[in-house]
């Protein structure tokens, strides 16, 4: 679906970091992982082709009500798209596509969901930390280079039943250094597990190796430029272990690791 | 009745005629740009729109170029995918027939040799809701197929001959804008037997990041396509419709109804929205309503009034 969303509230959330939440009326529900398509800024009387294509944005949590969905979302501030993004003013509107791609599924029952976020990575793993808690155990591993980069920690460990670490490669907060180290110790543990990682690539292909060493299940959530989000354009396309490519806006964004041809990501 | 009685609304027929097709109005879609035409079912009626020209196919299912296939530039963007696409027959097995009823399918053939562009016509003639075969002629970023057909007019007339035999349906051919007179193309293309030509395609461009000092583009060039290229096009479709007899179908750059009426005063017949549709998947329907309002407004009847009306200075 497709709709004209009024900005609520547009607010820093430290730094480069900021959270938007979108009325959108007609929003149903969606699936942990699947992401809308943002107009670069909000839309006025004067039509504005530049810059021209909506930009990826994973769903971060949604409020519904009546007829609709406030859609929250997390972004950085790190080009000409999210900047004038972050002009936006509650009250005027946002173009929005979506929900859109394949989600996440939720663990077996039992079985450990470690879920692995970076950057605004985390912002795909809220949701899925929501409705996997119920079904199984849930740690929730955040990664950033520095405190005042980590995003959404405190709404984790709001979670009631969610077990958060930090790693911060300066160590101004939780455990210096990667945040895969966190996951090498959590995939030490006996019984059976799940990863899911979402965040840059150098750091999703780390938790795939860690995972594949394991024999451990791992997902990962990839980003790519995209200009509709809706299997059209074919810009997003990624290479494969199989043959070909996939889209990551309609095979994915979730794909489990192994599918991925690592080495060919640019 | 009432309102007719006062002259309040009278009725706008927007249909126009591309030779020997009818369309519903002025406004189709762009291959390329619009999938196989259900990707956009949920987002707006298929049928509303004067058709849509699917993405361009070979013999065989072909895969794309590595990424980067697009990046953004201003107020456009560029893209080098590489002709992906399922295959002709899949598109005939799978995708005509997930059409709803009365949408207006123009199928897009597209081959590294001429005699793989005839077969792929050949097995388009006669499908259920195709009203046209597309020749792209002018892929920017093949190398086989863009530069033999698309820049060298002998080259093209030899596509188009052998296209135009292997087909009785009404053949259209998509041109390339990366030639010195656009004018002899289109003439080579209407001695050749083609009903009409679509331009243009996307413009070949380059951009570079100066990090990595290489091209954005995984395959170096790309085609530039977007609101930026709108005056290119709307000159060369001038130039062609003052060269041939034959319909043009206007391509390049819209973004609003106002943008299809250029086209129309520059001698198109009919347009075809692209890049847009990946901002906007409703843009198609959009511009139709907007066509509707622009003739209410401005007391035209007839959108075909407007066809090649552009008072061009006379030197």
């Amino acid at each position: 679906m497709r709709v004209d969303a009024e900005v609520i509230r547009n607010e820093s959330d430290g730094l480069v970091n900021r959270r938007i939440v979108l009325s959108c009326p007609g929003f149903e529900g969606f699936d942990p992982g699947q992401f809308v398509m943002l107009s670069a800024g909000a839309r006025t009387d004067v039509v504005r082709f530049d810059p021209l294509l909506p930009r990826p944005m994973a769903i971060y949590r949604t409020a519904r009500f009546d007829g609709g969905a406030e859609v929250e979302i997390l972004y950085k501030v790190h080009g000409r798209g999210t900047e004038l993004l972050a002009e936006a003013r509650p009250g005027q509107r946002c173009r929005l596509v979506g929900p859109l791609g394949r989600g996440f599924e939720l663990p077996q029952p039992g079985e450990r969901a470690l879920l692995v976020g970076g950057g605004t990575g985390v912002a795909s793993l809220y949701e899925l930390a929501v409705r996997a808690r119920a079904l199984s155990p849930v740690r929730v591993l955040l990664g950033a280079r520095s405190a005042s980069d980590l995003l959404g920690v405190g709404d984790f460990e709001a979670l009631e039943e969610v077990g958060v670490e930090v790693a911060t490669e300066d160590g101004t907060r939780g455990q210096a250094g990667r945040v895969t180290a966190l996951l090498e110790r959590e995939l030490e543990a006996a019984g059976p597990a799940r990863v899911y990682a979402c965040g840059p690539t150098a750091m999703m292909r780390a938790c795939a190796a860690l995972a594949s060493e394991r024999m451990t299940p791992c997902v990962v959530s990839l980003e790519n430029t995209m200009a509709c989000g809706f299997g059209v354009c074919l810009g997003c396309a990624v290479p494969l272990t199989g043959e070909g490519f996939g889209l990551v806006c309609r095979r994915g964004p979730v794909f489990e690791s192994h599918e991925i041809d690592w080495a060919g990501l640019p | 009745m009432m309102e007719e009685a006062r002259g309040a609304t009278v009725p706008v027929d927007l249909s126009t005629r591309l030779g020997e097709v009818t369309l519903r109005n002025p406004v189709l879609t762009a291959s390329g740009t619009f999938g196989y035409g259900s990707e956009f079912a949920p987002f707006l009626d298929l049928t509303k729109l004067g058709g849509f020209v699917a993405k361009s196919l070979t013999l065989e299912p072909r895969w794309g170029n590595p990424p980067p296939r697009i990046a953004e530039v201003r107020a456009g963007m560029l893209n080098s995918i590489s002709l992906e696409n399922v295959g002709v027959d899949a598109f005939l097995a799978e995708k005509l027939p997930a059409l709803p009823e009365g949408t207006a399918v123009v199928a897009s053939a597209f081959g590294t040799a001429v005699d793989q562009y005839a077969e792929v016509c050949r097995r388009l003639t006669d499908a259920p809701g195709v009203v046209a075969i597309e020749v792209n002629a002018s892929c920017p970023h093949v190398a086989a197929g863009g530069i033999e057909f698309g820049q060298d007019p002998v080259g093209l007339a030899r596509l188009v001959a052998a296209a135009r035999a292997a087909t009785t349906m009404p053949l259209w051919v998509k041109l390339s804008p990366n030639v010195t007179s656009i004018a002899d193309m289109a003439r080579v293309c209407e001695a050749e037997g083609a009903n009409a030509v679509s331009l243009i395609n996307a413009i070949q461009a380059l951009d570079v990041d100066i990090e990595t000092r290489r091209p954005v583009l995984a395959n170096g060039l790309g085609g530039f396509s977007g609101p930026a290229i709108l005056p290119i096009a709307l000159r060369m479709v001038w130039q062609a419709a003052q060269a041939v007899d034959i319909p043009i179908c206007g391509i390049g750059g819209i973004t609003s109804a106002e943008d299809v009426v250029k086209f129309l005063l520059c001698g198109a017949s009919a347009v075809q929205v692209g890049t847009l549709n990946y901002l906007n998947p409703m843009a198609g329907a959009e511009i139709v309503d907007g066509l509707q309002a622009y003739c209410e407004r401005a007391g035209i009847q007839q959108i075909t009034e407007l066809i090649g009306a552009l008072d061009f200075p006379s030197r």
